[in-house]
């Protein structure tokens, strides 16, 4: 982390950094990266059904913008629940009352989200830890309230409403193949738009927000502007998995609001690794698996639940991914230590 | 009108005997309990099967339910929250919220989801001034004023409340005069545990009894602990009767409202006064 602060901050001032500090810290392997999700997500499709896959992955759309927040900025939520559901009602309401159209409607849902998050953003940033947490549960305890009761005229209540987009030409949304194609197209948009902004100078801005905001406020940055900003973006992200989940299943109800869903999208971060793009993938999809499969075999799932949370706050903090992370570095040390001491058996 | 400030003060002493062991439990551990109410509920249940065992002695039953709870929030503290001691607010969360999640299964398990219909054990009226009120709720406001009463008594003259009150102000301090800090938490966490579970007993014959009381309730004292400040205890007590006012007041106007707008007062306290944790 010190390192590239201090690459950044090096950047910045002008100053010439030694030769170490100015090697790229990120390799780019967009390329295999893209065949590897597709490849992934393809590969999943036969064992399940295309509708539960596209279901994963809106989750995971879901969880990474949870991790934007959580993993990178350091800002543990409760309350990411109200922005997924203020994009389903948001895109549901609109086809419902304006329009059928479902692109217009998914813009209207992020907008209506990336909206309320800029508005609640500018009380909630400015708090911390618990803080943070209890207040956004609050807000989402407010918005699950607000739809509930005072606008049951309009969003009907517990029972919630239908939603029916029409065709706009190849795009026909109650398809499950185009679903499945346009929900890729929108979690490979997420996936590459988060990394390359959180492997960018405001990604590493970020991450130094998590470690130490004070000494980042030292270096001359309006912390809270770039905390604000992820928040919208973090918002919106959520936004647009709450646009897609109405559409996907052509229904809205105030459980797209539920505050105790939230539980969900935190193990699912934290079980993958949180401050890791990939991290919020694999956990997204293990967290899907576990939801959608365990309760068939295992009565008591929410106990099992509670007991792999504790097992990760305690044994397992970096996750999956973090995991395989760990081995892989082990592999290559090992490989490079073997290849030393080949080298200096040459030498003898 | 009368009416609905006496009902907000009932509301408003349940409230308190819940957040008490929040506040408590942040003040000196910087632990936001999550499971906090998991005990509440625990008691709740517990009162419910022993009362079918024993009809007619709810004073004995009650004090039983809250025994009940004391062991098990000593598990709890022993085994989770101790080793949560100095670690980042995020995995204090999960952790107890984890535990929350466990122990709500369990109860799930045990008693089933159905909620259970309980009935005011007094069900009398005092008379007064043309007013009925019922004695029970009488009888839950008195005993608030005497915990907090007894709390301050507690926390001023014997040397347990005063190594509290000494630890909330400077934790290392404490522990550099050779006291055992975590023993003196281990203490006042299941003093809150049991003060919760008596809420709970005490409110549950005046409301629903259900597996998932304690969450709506939590964020409930959630929300007084951070009007009140965290680990204030006097700041604790009004601000829990005030947000029971505020509750009362809304619901006797908008009835669904009421929870909301104890959020309401809570963000806009966030706002003006930020706490940094």
């Amino acid at each position: 982390m010190d390192k590239e602060r201090a690459d950044k901050f090096y950047a910045e001032e002008g100053t010439e950094p030694s030769s170490e500090l100015k090697k790229v810290p990120m390799k780019d392997h967009g390329v295999i990266e893209f065949i590897v999700i597709v490849a992934g997500f393809l590969l999943i499709t036969p064992i399940l059904s295309t509708h539960r896959v596209t279901d994963f992955m809106i989750f995971c759309i879901f969880a990474m913008s949870f991790d934007l927040l959580y993993g990178y900025m350091g800002r543990l939520s409760f309350g990411q629940m109200l922005f997924f559901g203020t994009g389903a009602y948001g895109a549901g309401l609109f086809i419902k009352y304006v329009s059928g159209n479902p692109l217009l409607a998914i813009l209207i849902g992020i907008l209506v989200a990336g909206l309320l998050a800029m508005f609640l953003g500018l009380i909630i940033v400015r708090t911390t830890g618990a803080c943070f947490a209890l207040i956004n549960l609050a807000f989402n305890h407010i918005g699950f309230f607000l739809v509930l009761s005072p606008l049951r005229k309009i969003t009907n209540g517990e029972d919630g409403f239908g939603v029916s987009a029409f065709n706009l030409g190849f795009l026909n949304f109650s398809s499950r193949p185009i679903m499945f194609g346009f929900v890729l197209f929108c979690l490979l948009l997420t996936f590459f738009l988060l990394k390359r902004l959180t492997s960018s100078p405001y990604g590493v801005l970020i991450r130094s927000i998590k470690e130490d905001e004070t000494r980042v406020r030292f270096l001359g940055y309006n912390t809270f502007l770039y905390k604000w900003l992820t928040f919208v973006l973090s918002g919106s992200l959520a936004g647009m998995a709450g646009t897609l989940t109405a559409l996907n299943y052509n229904y809205v109800n105030p459980n797209a609001m539920d505050v105790h869903s939230n539980v969900g999208v935190i193990f699912a971060c934290l079980i993958g690794g949180a401050g890791h793009l990939y991290g919020a993938l694999v956990g997204g999809v293990v967290y899907m698996v576990i939801s959608n499969f365990l309760p068939i075999y295992i009565h008591r799932w929410e106990m099992f639940l509670g007991f792999s949370l504790l097992i990760i706050t305690f044994r397992f903090r970096k996750g999956v991914w973090g995991y395989f992370q760990g081995v892989w570095k082990y592999v290559l040390k090992r490989k490079e230590n073997q290849a030393l001491m080949a080298k200096e058996a040459i030498r003898k | 009108m009368i009416y609905t400030i006496f009902y907000g003060f009932t509301i408003g002493a349940i409230l308190y005997f819940i957040s008490i062991g929040l506040s408590l439990t942040f003040g000196t551990m910087r632990i936001v309990n999550f499971a906090h109410t998991l005990t509440y509920t625990i008691g709740v249940y517990a009162l419910i099967t022993l009362i079918a065992l024993f009809k007619g002695y709810f004073i004995l039953v009650a004090a039983l339910s809250i025994l009940i709870v004391i062991p098990i929030s000593y598990v709890i503290e022993r085994f989770v929250i101790r080793r949560l001691y100095g670690e980042s607010l995020d995995y204090t969360f999960i952790a107890t919220f984890a535990i929350s999640l466990i122990g709500v299964d369990a109860i799930k398990w045990i008693w089933g989801v159905n909620p259970y219909p309980m009935s005011d054990p007094i069900g009398k009226y005092l008379m007064f001034w043309g007013l009925s009120l019922p004695i029970y709720r009488i009888i839950i406001i008195i005993i608030a004023i005497l915990l907090f009463v007894a709390l301050n008594i507690f926390f001023k003259k014997t040397i347990v409340g005063k190594i509290v009150v000494a630890a909330l102000e400077d934790k290392d301090g404490v522990r550099c005069l050779g006291i055992n800090v975590d023993k003196y938490f281990s203490i006042v966490f299941m003093l809150g545990s049991a003060l919760a579970a008596l809420g709970g007993v005490l409110y549950a014959p005046i409301s629903s009894v259900h597996p998932y009381m304690g969450l709506s309730i939590l964020l409930l004292s959630f929300a007084v602990v951070i009007v009140g400040g965290m680990g204030n205890l006097k700041g604790t007590f009004v601000s829990a009767f005030a947000l029971g006012m505020v509750m009362a007041i809304t619901a006797r106007y908008w009835s669904q409202g009421a929870e909301t707008m104890v959020f309401i007062v809570m963000a806009i306290t966030l706002i003006f006064r930020p706490i940094d944790i």
